[in-house]
């Protein structure tokens, strides 16, 4: 049978905003072909959340020969381990470059789900604090949107993906659509109500808000705390693309998903200003393919997508491609511990934390930086990874690893990054990756705003810990995360509400070719501090319903 | 051992897919290599002896919890080729010590004689943490120390033992110890 190569739209990435926007193209009734540049999952043969540590080679401590010659920069991530690294890219296939002295970590996940399967669940919405800051601070340049524009969008995409947390009111940290929340444990409860009595609603902390099910929810099973979510999840209890977007995509009939295929540029026809299709190299064979359709769709990730663009040479009359990339800071906050609650302990492995909202210039105004930053966290009890160290032998150090230790706390640090021209990437000259395409130099370094950020992560953090009776209560001694390091990377096609100064109108659609639409991090005018994923995904699902319906009006 | 049995473990324990390529020669060869390391690739017979007896001896259950094959292929494939030669020149000190202590070699020493040469070269490695940090951990029974203990607690049994496994399905943050 010959192979259909043309669609109505083109989907460039299958993972978190890729995924949302097959679901909402198929469902609103367009032929839609999702291109992903790596293998097909299948949740049976591939999660491996269950397998226990004693099957792996490593018994978790990964293979450090291999991971040093080929993913030496994907392990820096958090939710890279010896289960997981199937999940993130071989660096040495796909290489860019640093300057020696700024390094920068660029998080890949090349397979179908992208980093929707290893991502860490966290969502939050932001608000017209986020939506305004930059006319409010002349910086940068204005979003597009404000609250009211999205908050829709966000409800739209929380009723589907399913979000467990708890409703606080608070007008810069707005409520969502939740599912019933997780529970605190017994210190994270007591952490709770003294913070309330101390700081009042300054600073309060709550439960985060995940995306993990606490109820059964659109066929769905609600979580079983087994754990480590970035393994995968054969219940399907947490969002991804492979767990929701995809299946109902694929329920519509009108999805062709192709793996094994890299997007290396669109191809454009100048007469009419309008992309015609998408160059691809097929991964395996590394053979030349043409798609076509009449909307591009790039969610490649923030920086893969804005390398198209510039592998394209479109969308950029503005200079603004590659430019203002932005990440969160991270590696301030604090620990403290708890005496008492001794006879109490977890059940179960919570795949969540406690949240404490933004509480820096919200209110009131901090004299050496502008933004600011949340916590996220939890309490816990040692257990025998505190004993692998311990001094004795026999029957005392048996006796020992078997021990709880104290109730301990930890909070880490959130903090937003400035959108800045000069943090930017630029392709290669020379440098290509195993398909011969061109990558990127990426230069990015953090400024004294968010330096001061992090600074200040550690001062707070201990007054809450301190509010609530902690012991012991260390600050961190950790320098900030490396650029890039929170995987919260974006802004580099930003959204704006002039031409000459953003790649993005105020519909994540190309100012200079209107056809296509960039829905990813890329499009951020500005970070937040919150986690992004959730933004990214609502933004995704209004463009297109703004590009369904410009299509029927003929205007696209 | 049946032959077939032998083939079975050859090739679960070098890691061959396939003998076919091998004459009856190289396959008794093969074998008689296996059988005298005991199935582990760096650690000769009498070390993977030394290692396991040693770790039972710092974790009772260890042993049986399979921990020796997990520090042999930590040895074999995880660590540095310093790391290894660290830790191998430093294991013969059982028997050294042993024979200075009680004039026999570590295995034939009695329970009593080898918990008293582990203890003496723990506290060897206490001393030296508490002077150094956390460069005592390159001190080779530091080595055979955190693997034994990592290994019996991602073991079934440890992990059974420990109450993580099986799964509860369920969160309770504030549970009954």
């Amino acid at each position: 049978m010959k192979e259909v190569t043309d669609f109505d739209a083109i989907v460039v990435g299958s993972g978190m905003t890729g995924g949302w926007a097959a679901k909402e193209l198929t469902e609103l009734g367009l032929r839609t072909l999702v291109l992903e540049a790596g293998r097909a999952i299948t949740p049976e043969r591939d999660f491996v959340e269950h397998k226990p540590p004693w099957d792996m080679p490593f018994r978790g401590l990964g293979d450090r020969r291999t991971v040093a010659a080929r993913q030496p920069t994907q392990s820096h991530s958090v939710s890279f381990d010896e289960w997981s690294h199937v999940f993130w890219t071989d660096d040495a296939d796909n290489p860019y470059s640093t300057p020696a002295d700024r390094p920068f970590y660029w998080f890949r996940a090349r397979q179908v789900g992208g980093k929707s399967t290893i991502w860490s669940r966290q969502v939050y919405r932001l608000s017209d604090l986020d939506f305004e800051a930059n006319v409010r601070d002349g910086i940068a340049i204005d979003w597009p949107i404000r609250y009211a524009d999205i908050a829709p969008w966000y409800d739209h995409v929380e009723r589907f993906i399913g979000v467990s947390g708890q409703a606080e009111g608070l007008a810069h940290l707005p409520d969502g659509q939740f599912l019933p929340p997780m529970a605190m444990n017994c210190v994270e409860q007591h952490v709770k109500e003294r913070m309330r009595a101390h700081f009042g609603r300054d600073r309060m902390l709550t439960i985060g808000r995940a995306a993990n099910l606490t109820v059964p929810h659109l066929g769905r099973a609600p979580c079983h705390y087994c754990g480590p979510c970035h393994r995968g999840c054969i219940t399907l209890s947490y969002f991804s693309s492979i767990n929701a977007t995809l299946p109902a995509a694929q329920a519509t009939g009108r999805l062709t998903l192709r793996p094994f295929s890299v997007v290396r540029s669109l191809i454009h026809n100048p007469q009419k200003n309008r992309v015609t299709g998408v160059h691809v190299i097929d991964a395996v064979t590394k053979t030349d393919r043409v798609y076509t359709a009449r909307i591009v769709f790039l969610c490649a990730s923030a920086l893969e997508s804005a390398r198209i663009l510039l592998n394209s040479g479109l969308a950029n009359s503005s200079d603004q491609v590659g430019r203002n990339i932005m990440d969160h800071i991270k590696w301030g906050g604090a620990n403290g511990d708890f005496e008492g609650w001794t006879n109490r302990r977890e059940i179960g492995e919570r795949p969540n934390g406690i949240y404490v909202p933004r509480f820096r210039n919200v209110a009131s105004r901090h004299p050496d930086f502008i933004r600011g930053y949340g916590f996220q966290g939890a309490a816990s009890r040692g257990g025998w990874g505190d004993a692998l160290r311990a001094p004795g032998i026999g029957a005392a150090l048996k006796a020992r690893v078997a021990q709880l230790g104290p109730w301990s706390m930890s909070l880490w640090g959130f903090g937003e990054t400035l959108p800045r021209p000069t943090n930017r990437a630029t392709l290669h000259p020379t440098l290509v990756d195993r398909w011969g395409i061109p990558t990127l130099h990426i230069e990015c370094q953090w400024s004294d705003n968010e330096l001061a950020i992090h600074r200040d992560m550690n001062v707070t953090a201990a007054e809450l810990l301190e509010s609530a009776g902690a012991k012991n209560i260390e600050p961190s001694s950790s320098v900030p995360s490396t650029p890039g390091g929170t995987n919260h990377e974006m802004g580099s096609a930003r959204m704006g509400r002039d031409p000459k100064t953003s790649v993005l109108n105020g519909w994540n659609q190309s100012w200079d070719v209107r056809n296509v639409f960039v829905t990813d991090g890329a499009a951020m005018t500005s970070s937040g501090c919150q986690n992004p994923s959730l933004t990214y995904m609502a933004l995704t699902a209004r463009a297109c319903h703004y590009a369904v319906e410009q299509m029927k009006r003929g205007d696209l | 051992m049946e032959r077939r049995e032998l083939i079975q473990w050859l090739v679960a324990t070098a890691g061959l897919q396939t003998l076919d390529t091998l004459d009856a020669s190289d396959l008794l060869a093969l074998g008689r290599d296996v059988h005298r390391s005991g199935g582990t690739r760096a650690l000769s017979p009498l070390a993977k002896n030394n290692v396991s007896v040693a770790a039972e001896r710092i974790l009772p259950g260890a042993g049986a919890a399979g921990v020796t094959p997990f520090i042999d292929k930590m040895l074999a494939d995880w660590y540095t080729p310093d790391e290894r030669r660290r830790f191998l020149a430093g294991l013969p000190e059982l028997d050294a010590k042993s024979r200075a202590r009680a004039g026999l070699d570590f295995l034939a020493c009695g329970e009593a004689d080898q918990i008293a040469v582990l203890t003496a070269l723990d506290d060897e490695v206490t001393a030296l943490r508490a002077a150094r940090g956390s460069a005592a951990n390159q001190h080779w029974f530091a080595m055979l120390k955190y693997l034994t203990v990592y290994g019996w607690c991602t073991s079934e049994a440890g992990m059974r033992a420990l109450g993580l496994f099986p799964l509860p399905g369920r969160y309770d943050g504030c549970a009954p110890v």
